[in-house]
C-alpha cells in the first residue's frame, strides 16, 4: 500500500467503515513504513472528527459494577502488557530502542549538519564516548550533528505539514499517476496539502532520480496551466517542497500536476510527459 | 471534555501499570464512552461489557498509544466502536436497527458535568451542512456499525459512490468543526 492509498482510506478506516480484511492492510501500512507525518496526521486528524460525532451525546453514567468489573481484572497482576510483535497501534521508536539501519541523509542536509558540529563546538557539548581518541571523537561528533540535523529536519517537516494540516479549509489533494508514469516511476506517490488562504506542500515519495531533467509542478487554474516550482527528490527518492505562494493567489485551482521538463523546467505550459494529475475538490 | 495534555499525563501512568491512573481515565471517559455504546448496541448489558473491554484493552495496550495519532479520547472512542462494531457484525445486527433512545432515559442520569453544549452546537450546524447521502453514508457506519460494502448493500449505491461519500463528507466535517 503506497502512502497515497492510505490517504484515499484513512478517513473509511477511523470510522470502522473498512471490511478487516481491508482495515488489516492499513494498519500493515503503519506497522511497516513506521513514523510518516501525513498518514499519522490524517489519521489523528480522521479520528478526532470521527470521535467528535459524539459530542451530540448526553453523557450517562454507567453503573457502578462497570468500573468494579475492570478493577477486578486489573487486580489479578495483570501489568499492561508490552508492546506485541504484531501490534496494531505501533508507535514511533524511542532512543532507547535498539539502533535502526542507518538512513540516507539527503545531500542538502550536510549543510545544516555542517552548522550543527559548528553550534556545538561553540556549545562546548561534550560527545559522550569522545575520550577514546581524537579521531573518534571527531567521527562521533560528525555523525551526532548528522543525526541531529536529520532530525531536526523531520521534526520541521512533520511541523510544517501538520501545522498546515490543522489549518482550517486545509485539503489533501491526491495525484494519480498517468499513463506515461513508466517504470519505476509507477512506484512514485504524490500529494498537494492545499490551503485556500494561500499555502501549500507537496509531498511525494519514490521519486526516481532524474540526472538530465527536472520534475516540475503545475497549478491549473481557469484553463491556464502555472509553473509551481521545481520538485528535487532526495537520495531516498522522497520530495518535500513549498509550492510557490505566489502562484496560489489568483483564486482557486482545479488541478496540481507534475511533469518531467528539461533541466530548469518551462515556465509557461508543461512540454514533457504529465506523470502525475489530481483535482482540488470543490469547497 | 478533557484536556488532551492531562489525559496524556494520565496515560503515562496507567503505562507504568498505575492503576488509580486507569480509574481516573475511567472517571473522565466513561460517561460518554457508555452514552455512545448505549446508542450503538441498544443494549445496556452489551454496553456494559463492551464498556469494561475497553478498559481493560486500555490498560493492556497502553504502550501502544501515540499521541502522534490522535488525542487519549479519540483512541478510547476508537478501542470502544472497534469492540462495539465487532460486537454489531457478530450479533448479525446489519441491517439500520430503529433507535431505541428509551434506553438512554432508563440509565443513570450523568455526573461528571454538563455536555459540552458548544460542541454539540457546532456538530449538528456541520451535519446540517453535509448532503444527505454524505450525511446518511456517515450515520450508517457510524452508528450502525456497517461496513461501506454493507452501505452499498443497505441502500443501493455503487461501492464506489459510498466510499467518496464517507470520505468527503468527513473530511468536510472536518474542515467544519476545525473552523
Amino acid at each position: 500500500m503506497t502512502h497515497q492509498e492510505f490517504l484515499d482510506q484513512v478517513d473509511a478506516y477511523a470510522l470502522g467503515a473498512l471490511e478487516p480484511a481491508e482495515a488489516r492492510v492499513l494498519e500493515q501500512h503503519l506497522a511497516s513504513e513506521g513514523p510518516h507525518p501525513l498518514c499519522e496526521a490524517a489519521l489523528a486528524r480522521a479520528r478526532e472528527t470521527v470521535a467528535t460525532l459524539a459530542a451530540d451525546l448526553k453523557p450517562v453514567s454507567p453503573p457502578p459494577g462497570v468500573w468494579e468489573g475492570i478493577a477486578r481484572v486489573i487486580a489479578q497482576g495483570q501489568e499492561p502488557a508490552p508492546r506485541a510483535p504484531q501490534a496494531r497501534e505501533p508507535v514511533p521508536p524511542t532512543p532507547r530502542e535498539p539502533a535502526r539501519a542507518p538512513r540516507r541523509i539527503p545531500a542538502w542536509t550536510y549543510g545544516l549538519a555542517a552548522a550543527a558540529v559548528v553550534t556545538l563546538v561553540v556549545a562546548g557539548v561534550q560527545v559522550r564516548g569522545a575520550r577514546q581518541s581524537a579521531a573518534m571523537a571527531s567521527a562521533s561528533a560528525a555523525e551526532c550533528a548528522k543525526e541531529l540535523a536529520e532530525a531536526r529536519i523531520d521534526a520541521l517537516r512533520k511541523e510544517d505539514a501538520l501545522q498546515l494540516l490543522v489549518e482550517p479549509g486545509t485539503q489533501l489533494v491526491s495525484l494519480k499517476a498517468t499513463p506515461d508514469a513508466h517504470g519505476p516511476l509507477a512506484q512514485s506517490s504524490g500529494v498537494v496539502i492545499f490551503n485556500a488562504r494561500g499555502r501549500a506542500l507537496f509531498l511525494g515519495k519514490s521519486f526516481p532520480g532524474q540526472p538530465t531533467r527536472d520534475y516540475e509542478l503545475w497549478l491549473i487554474r481557469g484553463g491556464n496551466t502555472i509553473a509551481a516550482g521545481l520538485l528535487s527528490p532526495g537520495p531516498d527518492g522522497r520530495v518535500f517542497a513549498d509550492v510557490r505562494p505566489e502562484v496560489l493567489t489568483g483564486g482557486r485551482p482545479q488541478n496540481f500536476a507534475v511533469s518531467i521538463e528539461q533541466k530548469g523546467g518551462e515556465r509557461d505550459a508543461p512540454k514533457g510527459p504529465v506523470i502525475f494529475l489530481g483535482a482540488v475538490a470543490a469547497p | 471534555m478533557t484536556r488532551p495534555a492531562e489525559d496524556g499525563t494520565v496515560l503515562d501512568s496507567v503505562r507504568r501499570g498505575d492503576a488509580r491512573a486507569l480509574e481516573e481515565l475511567y472517571r473522565r471517559h466513561s460517561s460518554r464512552l457508555y452514552a455512545l455504546l448505549l446508542r450503538m448496541l441498544r443494549e445496556t448489558a452489551d454496553a456494559e461489557e463492551v464498556l469494561q473491554e475497553t478498559f481493560i484493552d486500555a490498560w493492556r495496550r497502553a504502550r501502544e498509544y501515540a499521541a502522534s495519532r490522535g488525542s487519549v479520547e479519540a483512541w478510547l472512542i476508537t478501542i470502544a466502536r472497534s469492540r462495539a462494531i465487532d460486537r454489531l457484525r457478530n450479533r448479525g445486527a446489519r441491517l439500520r436497527l430503529v433507535k431505541q433512545t428509551e434506553q438512554l432515559a432508563l440509565a443513570e442520569p450523568a455526573q461528571p458535568g454538563p455536555p459540552d453544549v458548544h460542541a454539540q452546537t457546532r456538530l449538528r450546524r456541520a451535519l446540517g451542512t453535509l448532503p444527505p447521502e454524505q450525511r446518511r453514508a456517515i450515520e450508517l457506519a457510524y452508528w450502525d456499525g456497517l461496513s461501506q460494502s454493507e452501505i452499498s448493500r443497505e441502500t443501493g449505491d455503487p461501492l464506489g459512490t459510498v466510499k467518496t461519500r464517507v470520505r468527503l463528507g468527513l473530511q468536510r466535517l472536518a474542515e467544519l468543526l476545525a473552523g
